[in-house]
Formats: C-alpha cells, structure tokens, sequence
C-alpha cells in the first residue's frame, strides 16, 4: 500500500455531504440545548436575562459549528489532533502565570473579550489525541507496558494541571474519559484490574493513618470549593428540592427550592435539581433518556466506524457525555461527593457547551466519512 | 485501490465487545440514578416535599432599639436618631445586579459598594438582607418606597443612627458602636443582623448587655416568589435599657476645656463616699460621631494613627509611675505595720544608702531630718526610701491593693487597664528571678515597677479621704451598697490626711500651688513627679525633649473637713507634679466645688470653726518634688 489518504468514492458535493449526516446527532444536541434554555430561564425567574438568552445563542452557535466539524473530512482531525492536543496543554500551563481567577480557582484564559476554559477544551482534545495515538499503534503493542506510558502521560500531565488548578471534577473526567478510551483501545483488562488494587490498596492502607486535619487538609486541597459544612446544607437542599417535585414536578417556573435561593450555583452544578423540581420524577427520567439516546447514537457510530481514530473519538465522546451525566446527577441526587461538573448541554457555560458540540461533531464527521480510508505516514500498513 | 466496504475489515472485534460492556455498565448507572430519583421523588417525595414547606417559612430577626445613655441629671448623652436606611434581600431580587443598578438611579452606590453588595450576596444566605444605603432623607425613603415594584427585594426600614451630644468632651466615657466582629458574631443571632452595631469602647462597650436589649423575631410564610403571605408569629424586640451615668457633663465639658492645653493628660473627679465618678477626661479627645460615621478603613486608620493617639482613654487605660503620690501607701504601711511612728524623725542629707546603691532624694541638699509631717508636706524621698527598707514590698503591695492600686476596677469601661503593684510572686512570675531589696526601695517612692491609672488613683484618694472601701463607678447604683470601712487604724489616716493638708496648705508644701486664689474650701493633696527618663533629674524640665520630660501628678481631696471629692491628675510629661499638676487640679476641685450642693454650708462651718484658709501668697517657685 502506498496511498498515504485516498477516498471511497468520488468528492462529494455538499448536498451529498448534507445527506450523509447523521442528523439523529444535532436534533438531540438541539433538543438537549432547548430543555438547559428553558431551565436557564426558569432558574432566572422566568427571564431570559442573564443565562437563558446566552445559553440558546451559544447552542446555535455550537450546533453550526457541529455540523461544520461534521463536515470537513475526518483525516483533517486526525491531522491535527496532535498539535491540537499540545495547544490546549500549553494553555493549561499558561492558566496559573496569565489566567484570571474565578471563586479562588484560576481556571479561564481570557481571549480578547471571550474567556476559555481550557481545561474543558482539554476533555475533547485528549479524546482526539489518545484516538489519533491508537490509530498510529500497530494492534500487537497496544498492551505492551512501553507503549503504555505514553497514553498514560498525555493523561496524567493535563489532570495534574487541571487538579492544581485546582478543579478535582474536571481531573476526574480527565483521567476517566482517558481511562475509558485506553479500555477500548484493547489494552488488556489485567492493567485495569491492577490499577485499580494498587491504588485501592495504597488509599486504603495511608487514609487511616491520615490525622483529620490532614484529611480535611487533602480533600481541601483537591477541592478547595468544599466545605464540608457548606456541601452537606447545598446537599441536603438539593435533595429537598429534587424531592419535593414528586413524580409530576411543580410545573415550569414553579419551584419554590430552587426558585428560593436555597440552592447553590444553580445556573450551573446543580440545574438538574431545579429542572427536576419542576418537571418532576417524568421530566428527569425523560432527560436521562435523552441521554441515554444520545450516548446509545454514538455508541452506534463508533461499532459502524471502520478506522480505530473514528471509532475511539465517537466512543470517547460517548463516554464523555456518559461521564458527565452521570457524576452531575449522582453528585446533585447525594449518590456522589460534589465535584464540580456540569450537566452536557444544559448548565450554564460557554466553554463546556464548545468543547461538547465540537466532540459531537467530529463523530459526525466519523459518521459522515467512516468509508474513508485514512492512514498515518508511511510506515504505517494497518490494512 | 480497491474499495473496502466491507464491514469492519481491519478493525479488531474486540472493539465492539468492549463497548458493549461500557454501555452496559453505562445503562447500570443510569439504572442507578434512576433508582434514586425513584426514591427521592416518589417513593420519598411526600416527606421532601414537607421539608420543602418548611423551607419556605422564613424566620427574621429583629434588631431591638438600643438603649439611650443619660447624666446624672438626666440630660441625654447618646440616643438613637430617626432614620431610616434600604437594604436588599438577595433572594427577593433574584437579578441583584440589575436591583442595583435601578437603585443606583435614586440613591447614587459607589462602584465599592456594589462590589460590598454582590461579594456579601455570595458568601451569606441569600435571606438576609444586606444594607444598601443608611441615613436616608426623606425624598430618598419616598423615591425608593415608590418605584418598590421595580426593585425587588428592596425595602426600607427604620434605623436609628447612634447619636453623641456632647462631641469630644464624652467621647471616651460614652466610647462608640461599631460593626460586631466576626469572631463574635456566632454568639447570638442578632449580631449577624445587617448592620447591627455593638458598643466597641467606653460604656457603650461596658454596658453593652443591658444597652442592647432583647432581639424579637417574625415568623412569616412566603410565598414561591418570596412574599410575605402572612406573619405566623411575631415576638417583639425589647429595647435595650437606659442608663444613666454619675458623670456631670457640665463639669466633664469644662474640665476638657481647662485640659486641653496640654498635649496629653486626664483628670478623674471621683465622690469619696459614693464612688460615683463625676468626671473622667482624658485629652486629646474625640468626637464618638465621627468614629461611628467613620464608614471605611481609610477613616478609622486616621483615627487611629492620629497624632497623641486620641482613642486612647488615658483616664484608665494611662499607665504611670505614681511617683511621690504612692507616698502615702509606704506611709500607712509602715503606721500600720508599727514600723513608724508620727515622732519618729529621720535624717535626710540628700542621698539615702542601701547595699552599697545610693538613692538620691529629690532635694540634693537634703532636708536635714524629717517626721512624717515633714516627709509627706516636703515630699522627702529619703525618709520614704527609709520606709520602704522597713516595710518591705509584701507589705507596701498589701496596703496599695486595700488603696485601690493594682486592682481592676470595673467602673463601666472594660477596656480599664489593671495597672502593676509588684511583689515577689510578680517578679518571679514575669522574670523568672528573685526580688531585689533595691526595688523595694524604688517602689517605696512610686518608681520601679509600680504602675498605676489615674482612676486607681483618685479611688486611692477618696479611700484615703473617706477611710471606706468605695469602689469607682460611672453608672448610677440603685440601692447605696454597704461600703466596708478601709481596714487601717484610724490614727494612721488621720496622720496621712494631716501630711495630705500640710502638702498644699503649709509653708514648705510641695503642693502649695494647689491653694487656689479664691479659697472658700480647704484641700488636701500630693504632687508627684514620676521619672520617664532617669537623666531628667538633673536638668530643667524645658530643656528636657518632651517625651523624656517627667510626667505631673497630683491626687487631692477636698474640702479638708469633710470631703467629699477626690481626684487625680497626670499631665504626661508635664514636668513637676507641683508646678503643673497642682495648679490644674485647684482649678478642677473648684469647678467641682462650684457644683457642689453644700458648698455655702461647709465654708460657713469651716469659718465657725476658725480653720480659715491660709491664705498666702502663691510661691513664686513652687518645689518640684520627688
């Protein structure tokens, strides 16, 4: 084989291209968006000021920029998922000696009059990275101690950044996502297994011989926004409101918890709760499904996939979304310590909703061209 | 090149039966959540939904009016005004930012202010309101009651501005409200109110329990948009108590006048058998208003570092060596202890040795030899020095701490300092080392370590005065507590008051400028000259840089026959206690005996008994004592 990048058929025209989308994608992404407006806009009060009307501009943004990602061909991502990677790294780095600091963490790089979370970005660019990586390795190193290291570094160096920043969910989702896609990589489960022991195992044998300022002293320290005190009242709040919204909620705009002010960042870590006291145990079940629906489409594209890049970027993204979801509401419903996490598409946040239209787009892009052939230098012969 | 399509060809399958057990475990987890939300929302849903019911009635504390504070003759001192000032509730005005800026357009916020608003809004529950602009006039209270339906979350409310009649004069009697300090601020649930103010110095600070008075609370259920639907229950606050205080504020004013010629000094007027304080100055003054408008760090920093430290009240919180008025402690206590007797006459050639270390009298040339009377009226160091080797220090801190020295009196001021009567346990504890037979002889005469207030001094004097156990106070007592007569023989006093006579009434008397021209009342005193820097000595005092110049003091009673008044005067770095201090005091003792509702009747007494005043003339150089 000496065809470094060729198609499966003719140029397509856009009108092609168009055809070939997997709209199920957008139509969810916009579905999703709509249900985070309408909570932005309840949680205002019944005002599109200040979060709703900025939410909805930047969902339509993010769907455009979707469908443009979804349209360029899948070996430009591939092209450039390395120098994209090294980019948001050096933002990361750049965050503590030039970002701006928000609630005591320095976690934006302000552009001009924009400001960008690059830890966010990070989510996004460590799937392209890790996806370009496997699809470079040949099948028979995948598990091979050696080859290990160098995934396990491109994951480890963001999540320390992102963990001094400090941002402990951001980490988390980091390391998980990255975990994840390394599993689907075929990296045998024995290091999974291991890993898991070892540092079970470590955290198990040090944590009670931690004294409880020491302790305090560590979770502090991972997540300085908690306040054990603080956390337990914005808790316990939540799950007052969740509650109470019963099976058929209050009705839009009608609930008294969130609408009161008992709970904490509202716009933000904790919008499933106010979503959830209006519209009920129905209107919770019926988010998680759209989930639920939106992670099974992905999961679809990646086994349709033909390419590991393609495969491993529409099975990270689903994983990401997977991720969020489900630490978001495990954290807002008491299931999981609070780490700062959105809900995808829904909390307020313009880097997050970014980074998130841009994943989905590169699976339509997958989608789009997975009958392409794409390969990665010369020495590489995969098929 | 062949077209693949063929499904999955260079795919590992692997692929698929992984990401089948990650949905899986995927679809586990939402299994999970929905479990939960299960849980929380239907099966639990009714008892969170109570819980949430409860959320919505809202508990508010009302801040009580604080207590007015009065003179002796009821003329008010510190008193609430009317006013009023808008705070906003956070949780009512949801966009707080946009409440601002509305309000902004009524009554101007500074860009600070703003920021105050928001970074307050973050931190506390978004229920307690948060003050947005105090002391609003008229207009202002009507504008902003007027646009209410725009400003959600706003309101007005009544809210009385601390009031100080009498400017600098009583500024560190009555001292001053300021915000609750966060460390206290978990006490009691009306402290966190917005705004709320508690007494910081002087007797708003002393008195600070009953001045405050109780919080009442209302107990109202709000609506989803947190209204009011109604009051469930309403405990009125009740307002803090008046109190009335012993000072005569027409005598406090002048004093502060006639005091403000000097840089730094404060007189306390003390009744000698009541304890009630009639005058606490201490200069330089304040003005209690300007420290409770003093709204930013800039304004308080400059009242701190003003020049002579103004919020200093020197009255009880001056610590000085009592210098020669300690003389009549090392008197009694060597009367008392049998070491002395009226008679007994020691010689002073100027200098007194003790070990090998020679104590200068105040006097180089000595005063030959001296009795008690002689000691006290010429203040003859010597003698004292002779005394103090006798008694010892146990003995001399026994008989200061009966006088009131070393002791905290608890006047009204809390932040009264407790002054420093020293005694073998003392040393030890604070240096670690042994007492010295030296510094008995230096405490003898007031030196050393011996501190003291000029509070403690003048409860000293009227101790002394009156021979019973008075204790200062600057509220006004119900009930006349039984005072227990001092526990020293009478003949002891009378010998002490005689000297105390002698000092400003005989020839020789180192007081002598206490006399006063108008005469029409008799006082007894001591002078003291306390050392700051040991080289002043030797030197005329105007030579003298100031802050190394010695300190003036003067204690005194009067009138002689019956008194009535004791007070104590420390000019700091005043020079002589006779030349500076003395003079002053005169000139206080007669504004208070101006005052003085039996006045006519003692000098008529005074006459009858043929203890006319001597009059002489004022010595052109009064001695300056030791």
């Amino acid at each position: 084989m000496t065809s470094l990048f060729y198609r499966s058929r003719p140029p397509q025209t856009l009108a092609g291209k168009l055809l070939r989308i997997y709209w199920l994608l957008p139509i969810l992404a916009v579905v999703i968006a709509a249900v985070g407006v309408a909570a932005l806009y309840s949680t205002a009060g019944g005002r599109f000021e200040p979060w709703a009307a900025k939410h909805a501009m930047r969902a339509a943004l993010g769907v455009t920029l979707m469908l443009g990602v979804g349209l360029m061909p899948l070996r430009f991502w591939m092209r450039i998922a390395n120098p994209f990677y090294l980019l948001v790294l050096a933002m990361l780095v750049a965050v503590p000696l030039i970002g701006q600091s928000q609630l005591g963490a320095r976690r934006w790089l302000g552009v001009g009059e924009a400001s960008l979370q690059p830890a966010e970005l990070m989510k996004i660019a460590l799937v392209v990275a890790l996806a370009h990586y496997y699809q470079w390795l040949p099948r028979d190193k995948v598990s091979h101690p050696l080859w290990l290291l160098t995934p396990l570094a491109m994951i480890a160096a963001p999540a320390a950044l992102v963990l001094k920043q400090p941002d402990l969910g951001t980490a988390i989702l980091i390391v998980a996502t990255g975990l994840t896609l390394l599993f689907l990589a075929g990296v045998r489960p024995f290091y999974f297994i291991s890993g898991a022991i070892a540092s079970g195992g470590f955290g198990h044998l040090v944590w009670p011989h931690l004294k409880d300022y020491q302790r305090r002293r560590l979770l502090t320290f991972l997540d300085p926004d908690s306040d054990p005190l603080g956390a337990g009242y914005h808790i316990a709040q939540s799950k007052i409101a969740l509650g109470s919204g019963g099976v058929h909620g209050r009705g839009f705009l009608g609930g008294t918890q969130s609408q009161l002010n008992f709970l904490p960042e509202k716009h933000t870590d904790f919008i499933f709760t106010m979503f959830a006291e209006e519209t009920g145990f129905v209107g919770a079940l019926g988010l998680i499904a759209l989930y639920a629906v939106l992670i099974c489409a992905l999961l679809v594209i990646a086994n349709r996939a033909r390419t590991p890049f393609a495969r491993l970027v529409a099975a990270g993204v689903a994983a990401m979304f997977a991720l969020h979801v489900s630490v978001n509401i495990g954290m807002v419903t008491g299931l999981v310590p609070v780490v700062g996490v959105p809900l995808p598409l829904i909390s307020y946040g313009g880097t997050s909703m970014l980074t998130l239209m841009f994943g989905l787009g590169m699976v339509l892009s997958a989608s789009a061209h997975r009958d392409d052939r794409i390969s990665i230098g010369k020495t590489r012969a995969f098929w | 090149m062949p077209e693949t399509v063929l499904p999955n060809p260079d795919v590992p399958d692997y692929f698929s039966r992984r990401a089948f057990v990650l949905g899986a475990i995927q679809l586990g987890i939402f299994g999970a959540i929905g479990a939960r939300l299960y849980h929380l929302q239907v099966t639990e849903g009714n008892r969170y939904a109570l819980l949430a019911d409860e959320n919505r009635i809202s508990v508010e504390v009302l801040a009580p009016q604080r207590g007015r504070i009065l003179d002796r003759d009821g003329n008010v001192l510190a008193a609430n005004s009317e006013g009023f000032r808008a705070v906003v509730v956070p949780s009512i005005a949801r966009n707080l930012r946009l409440v601002l800026q509305r309000f902004q357009r009524i009554e101007p916020l500074s860009f600070d202010d703003i920021e105050r608003v928001v970074q307050r809004a973050r931190r506390q529950s978004p229920h307690i309101a948060i003050v947005l602009a105090q002391d609003l006039s008229w207009e202002r209270l009507a504008e902003i009651n007027l646009n209410a339906p725009v400003l959600p979350g706003v309101r007005t409310e009544p809210a009385g501005k601390r009031q100080y009649f009498f400017g600098p004069a009583m500024g560190h009697v009555l001292g001053y409200i300021g915000a609750v300090e966060r460390r206290a601020m978990n006490d009691k649930p009306v402290l966190r109110l917005p705004g709320m103010r508690v007494g910081r110095a002087g007797v708003e600070r002393g008195l600070e329990d009953e001045l405050r008075g109780k919080a009442g609370s209302v107990t109202t259920e709000v609506d989803a948009r947190g209204r009011v639907v109604r009051i469930i229950d309403q405990l009125d606050p009740r307002p803090g108590r008046d109190v009335t205080l012993t000072i005569d504020t027409d005598l406090q004013s002048r004093i502060m006048g006639r005091l403000d010629g000097f840089r730094r000094a404060s007189t306390v007027v003390i009744g000698v058998r009541s304890g009630d304080v009639l005058a606490m100055v201490s200069t330089p003054g304040f003005d209690p208003n300007a420290v409770a408008s003093a709204a930013d760090a800039a304004d308080w920093a400059k009242l701190q570092n003003a020049a002579d430290d103004p919020l200093n009240n020197r009255a009880v919180r001056g610590l000085y060596p009592p210098g020669s008025t300690f003389k009549m402690v090392t008197a009694l206590a060597a009367l008392d202890g049998g070491k002395v007797d009226t008679k007994e006459r020691l010689p002073c050639d100027g200098t007194f040795e003790y070990y090998g270390q020679r104590y200068r009298c105040w006097r180089r040339s000595g005063h030959e030899s001296c009795d008690l009377h002689k000691a006290l009226r010429e203040s003859c160091d010597c003698y004292f020095y002779e005394l103090a080797r006798r008694v010892g220090i146990e003995a001399m801190a026994s008989m200061a701490r009966k006088l009131g020295l070393g002791v905290l009196h608890n006047a009204g001021i809390t932040e009264a300092k407790a002054g420093l009567i020293p005694d073998h346990d003392w040393k030890r504890g604070r240096f670690g080392r042994g007492w010295l037979g030296g510094e008995t002889i230096l405490a003898g005469i007031g030196q050393g370590y011996v501190l003291a207030t000029p509070l403690q001094l003048a409860v000293m004097t009227a101790r002394l005065a009156s021979g019973l156990e008075i204790t200062p106070s600057l509220i006004q007592r119900g009930g006349a507590d039984r005072v227990l007569p001092l526990a020293v023989t009478a003949a002891a006093l009378a010998a002490v008051r005689r000297g105390m006579t002698a000092v400003v009434n005989e020839d020789g008397g180192t007081g002598a400028r206490a006399q006063g021209e108008a005469g029409g009342y008799l006082m007894a005193g001591k002078t003291g000259t306390s050392q700051v820097h040991s080289m002043s000595r030797d030197s005329v005092q105007a030579d003298i840089p100031w802050p190394r110049r010695d300190h003036a003091l003067f204690v005194g009673y009067a009138p002689v026959s019956a008194p009535r008044y004791a007070l104590a005067t420390v000019v700091e770095h005043g020079g002589g206690g006779g030349a500076v201090a003395a003079p002053v005091s005169r000139a206080i003792m007669d504004m208070v005996m101006e005052r003085d509702p039996l006045r006519d009747t003692t000098a008529r007494r005074a006459l009858q008994t043929g203890a006319q005043p001597l009059a002489s003339p004022a010595p052109t150089r009064a001695g300056s004592d030791g």
